[in-house]
């Protein structure tokens, strides 16, 4: 297999799998079948008798056992506080996702470990992105991009004046075990959104 | 996720961030945070449900706008699939959900 043929798996690009993903979806960078079958099992959104996730306790017990010393050493001292000086209806907002989201033209992240962030500009579509983070099970999130990354429910708030105008630029990151080191990307984000002009940043995780 | 809200903040912007892992919320120190009891890569919900999104942006709306002190982590009330959501009705109102959790 080839580096290419690494990156982006064709089945995924809904040549052959319907199931997973069609021509509309964004695509899936293969993470090879042993990780996704792990990423299933651990971080999964199959359910038991229809209500309780399955394995989603391991899941969180392994976020837990990396996050937590990291964040007890990182996030220290007063929390930062800017409140919201506008109205929603009158604020520019941005939004960020640390589910590996990435236009499908964009070099795809590093799988297990990417100190870098992508750029998603607010117009992108679902067939214009793609997935690359291996910790997480993603089927759900290649068939509606929104689960990850609520752009287009965005752009709807924005059309229905909910919120004041939809910033230019988002923001993508992949999976990065240690917080120490993607820290240069994240100071780079919050200046580029403050030179932005943005007003709230919406935050969700993988 | 924390790191990155916090140095947002630090930077004049209002953040709020979506969180699956509790006990990582609340160490995080970050300035706003509503927790789901929801697996990895779901945060918004379930595929399709357009109408469950929007209630979690709303939610998230709700906090940016009413939240009265830094480092506050509201755990919305919703259980996974077992919720039907219906339409937001009033954007402007804040949520239900972030209201009640606020006066815990």
């Amino acid at each position: 297999m080839n580096t290419l043929n690494q990156q982006i798996d064709p089945i995924e690009h809904g040549t052959l799998g319907q199931a997973a993903s069609g021509d509309e979806d964004p695509v899936r960078t293969h993470t090879g079948r042993l990780k996704e079958f792990f990423g299933r099992r651990f971080s999964n959104s199959a359910v038991l008798f229809g209500v309780i996730p399955i394995g989603t306790s391991l899941g969180r017990w392994i976020s837990k056992i990396i996050a937590l010393p990291q964040l007890r050493k990182l996030a220290t001292g007063e929390v930062p506080w800017s409140p919201l000086r506008k109205p929603v209806s009158e604020s520019t907002v941005v939004l960020l996702s640390t589910g590996g989201v990435h236009l499908r033209s964009d070099r795809p992240f590093n799988l297990n470990s990417d100190p870098t962030f992508r750029v998603i500009p607010k117009d992108a579509l679902q067939t214009d992105l793609a997935i690359s983070h291996q910790a997480y099970d993603k089927t759900d999130a290649l068939r509606d991009i929104n689960l990850v990354f609520p752009i287009e429910r965005l752009r709807e708030l924005e059309v229905e004046r909910v919120i004041g105008r939809l910033a230019e630029e988002h923001y993508g990151f992949g999976l990065m075990g240690s917080a120490k080191h993607l820290m240069p990307a994240i100071k780079e984000v919050a200046r580029r959104i403050r030179k932005s002009g943005a007003d709230l940043a919406l935050l969700v995780p993988a | 996720m924390g790191l990155l809200a916090r140095e947002i903040e630090a930077q004049g912007v209002t953040t709020v961030g979506l969180a699956l892992v509790k006990e990582v919320a609340i160490a995080a120190n970050a300035p706003r945070f509503l927790y789901l009891h929801w697996p990895f890569g779901h945060a918004l919900g379930e595929p399709g449900n357009i109408a469950q999104q929007r209630t979690v942006l709303h939610d998230m709306l709700s906090m940016a706008a009413h939240a009265p002190r830094p480092g506050l982590v509201i755990e919305l009330p919703y259980r996974w699939r077992r919720e039907t959501y219906p339409a937001v009705q009033d954007w402007t109102t804040p949520s239900q959900a972030v209201v009640s959790g606020l006066s815990l």
